[in-house]
Parts: structure tokens; C-alpha cells; sequence
């Protein structure tokens, strides 16, 4: 009987118990916009431009080279001072020219035999 | 439009407004039941899609978008509501919400109709939320299902055991 009761509610129009004061409806969109704040758009937002900003890429790019440059100097100054040191530390074995000749009439030997035999004697 | 210049923008939003503030607002009303705290909500729906509007990617529909806002903000007023309140059994409740619809100057219902959203009232929220959709606001169910983000299944459900709960309210007080 109940849901007899029920029913009826369901199948008759479901029509609402509430009302809204005199005009509301009317009023609604402009009092709904006066309440949005100002928006501050990603499309519209205008950007200002500092000198700050306008050098800092220059900025970024000078920094970026010297970097660069340091990291060259530091690089070229550790290769110069080993080959000075190696320098120091090897000894080159002069041989004289008479040397030279008396081994090369002695020997038969071609030139690329000479300069190994040279190298080996040292 | 809507992402050209504030002056389209607003414009735009106006025409937003016209056009689904009425639909948001009986929604809205019929979960809050008072007329002022629906109008507090419609405007903080309103306030929240405006502030927010860069963020709707178009992937749902406009007024998918704002059901979703507008359901969002009504959970958090009632939460927030229901924690304010003092503890009271139920048969107080029961008679604070009937003495609210009898002393509301908005509400013109007869005596059905006020029991009618006395047992609405005992459902649970999403409950209610599907009931009221489907009931007063004829939506289907689809577009339910988009605005909660549940099954159409669970949704219908959902429906059919919030008619029965409102049956054995019924039931109940005869």
C-alpha cells in the first residue's frame, strides 16, 4: 500500500516543495558575476620586461664560455707541465758525428736499421 | 573563446552562467535543502569554475565540469556542517529538519512532500545525490555516471535502493 503511495509520487510530475525568493533567477547571472574575482589569464597576463631580464641570457652565456675557457686553461696547463717534466726527467743520449760515421762504415746497414739500432743502443 | 582575452573571457563565462546556474542551483538546493546555503554554494561553484577555468581541458562537457564542482562543494558544506553540529540522537535530528522545512519560508510542500525529504534526508550522500539527480532533476543516467564518476550499473543501484529506503521510510511512519 506503501509503495502504492510511493509510486503515485514517482509517476506524477516531481515537482519540487521548494520556491526562491521574488526574482532571484533573474538577478542570478549578474550577481554571480559581480562575485568573480579578477582573473589573472595565461593569455592575457602582459609579461614586463626588466633589464634584468633582458641582459640575463647574456649573462648566462658569458658565464657559460668562461666556464668553458677555465676548464680548457686548467686542461692545456696539467699537459704542458707533464711534457716540461718529462722533459726533466728523461735524458737524451747525444751521439757524436764521428760516431755516426765510423758505425755506418762498418755496418751495411740501411737507414731505417740505423735508427733502430740507434734507438736499441740507447 | 574562452581562452582569448578577459574581456571575451568573461563574457563567455557569463553566457556559462546563464545557461546551467538554474540547473546547479535546484541541485544544489535539494542536497543543502535551505535557500541561502544553496546560493552560498552556486556562487562558490561559480567562483571556484572562474578561478579554475584554465585548467578545464575540454575532455568532458562544460556542464559535466561544473556538476562535478558544484557536487564537490556540496559534500564539503555538508561535512563541514555535519561536523558543527552538536551530537543529537536521531529523533532530534528527525524534528530539527522537520521544524526546518515547516518554519522555511521557501519550502511550499505539503505534508507528502515534507516527509518525502525527511526520508531522502536519512539517505546516505551519494545516495541522495543519485536519488535527487534521477528524481527531480531527470538526468540520466549516463550523465550521472560522468558527474560522479561511477558506473552506470552501480548508479542504477544505487537508484533502486534509495526508492526502497524511502519506501520503508513510508512504511514506517503510517
Amino acid at each position: 500500500m506503501e509503495k502504492e503511495r510511493l509510486y503515485k509520487i514517482d509517476e506524477r510530475e516531481a515537482r519540487r516543495p521548494f520556491t526562491v525568493p521574488e526574482g532571484y533567477f533573474d538577478n542570478l547571472t549578474q550577481n554571480i558575476m559581480a562575485s568573480l574575482p579578477e582573473q589573472e589569464s595565461l593569455y592575457s597576463t602582459k609579461i614586463i620586461v626588466t633589464p634584468w631580464m633582458r641582459i640575463r641570457p647574456y649573462l648566462y652565456a658569458a658565464a657559460a664560455f668562461a666556464g668553458i675557457f677555465f676548464c680548457i686553461k686548467a686542461a692545456v696547463g696539467i699537459s704542458t707541465r707533464n711534457n716540461a717534466e718529462i722533459a726533466q726527467t728523461e735524458e737524451t743520449t747525444i751521439y757524436s758525428d764521428e760516431y755516426i760515421d765510423s758505425f755506418l762504415e762498418t755496418a751495411m746497414i740501411d737507414d731505417y736499421t740505423l735508427y733502430y739500432t740507434l734507438v736499441d743502443a740507447n | 573563446m574562452l581562452r582569448e582575452d578577459d574581456f571575451s573571457r568573461r563574457r563567455a563565462f557569463e553566457a556559462i552562467v546563464r545557461n546551467f546556474s538554474e540547473q546547479l542551483y535546484w541541485q544544489i538546493r535539494h542536497m543543502v535543502l535551505s535557500h541561502d546555503d544553496a546560493n552560498d554554494i552556486l556562487q562558490n561553484t561559480f567562483i571556484k569554475a572562474w578561478t579554475n577555468l584554465d585548467s578545464f581541458m575540454g575532455y568532458s562537457r562544460i556542464s559535466t565540469w561544473l556538476y562535478r564542482i558544484a557536487v564537490n562543494e556540496t559534500l564539503t558544506f555538508l561535512n563541514k556542517q555535519k561536523s558543527n553540529l552538536p551530537l543529537e540522537t536521531d529523533d532530534e535530528g528527525e524534528l530539527s529538519l522537520a521544524d526546518q522545512l515547516e518554519s522555511d519560508p521557501y519550502f511550499d510542500g505539503d505534508q507528502t512532500e515534507r516527509q518525502l525529504q525527511e526520508a531522502i534526508a536519512t539517505l546516505p550522500e551519494k545516495q541522495r545525490m543519485v536519488f535527487n539527480m534521477k528524481y527531480f532533476n531527470e538526468m540520466k543516467y549516463e550523465e550521472i555516471s560522468e558527474v560522479l564518476g561511477t558506473s552506470v550499473g552501480a548508479l542504477k543501484a544505487s537508484f533502486h535502493i534509495a526508492v526502497k529506503k524511502i519506501e520503508e521510510y513510508f512504511n514506517k511512519i503510517d
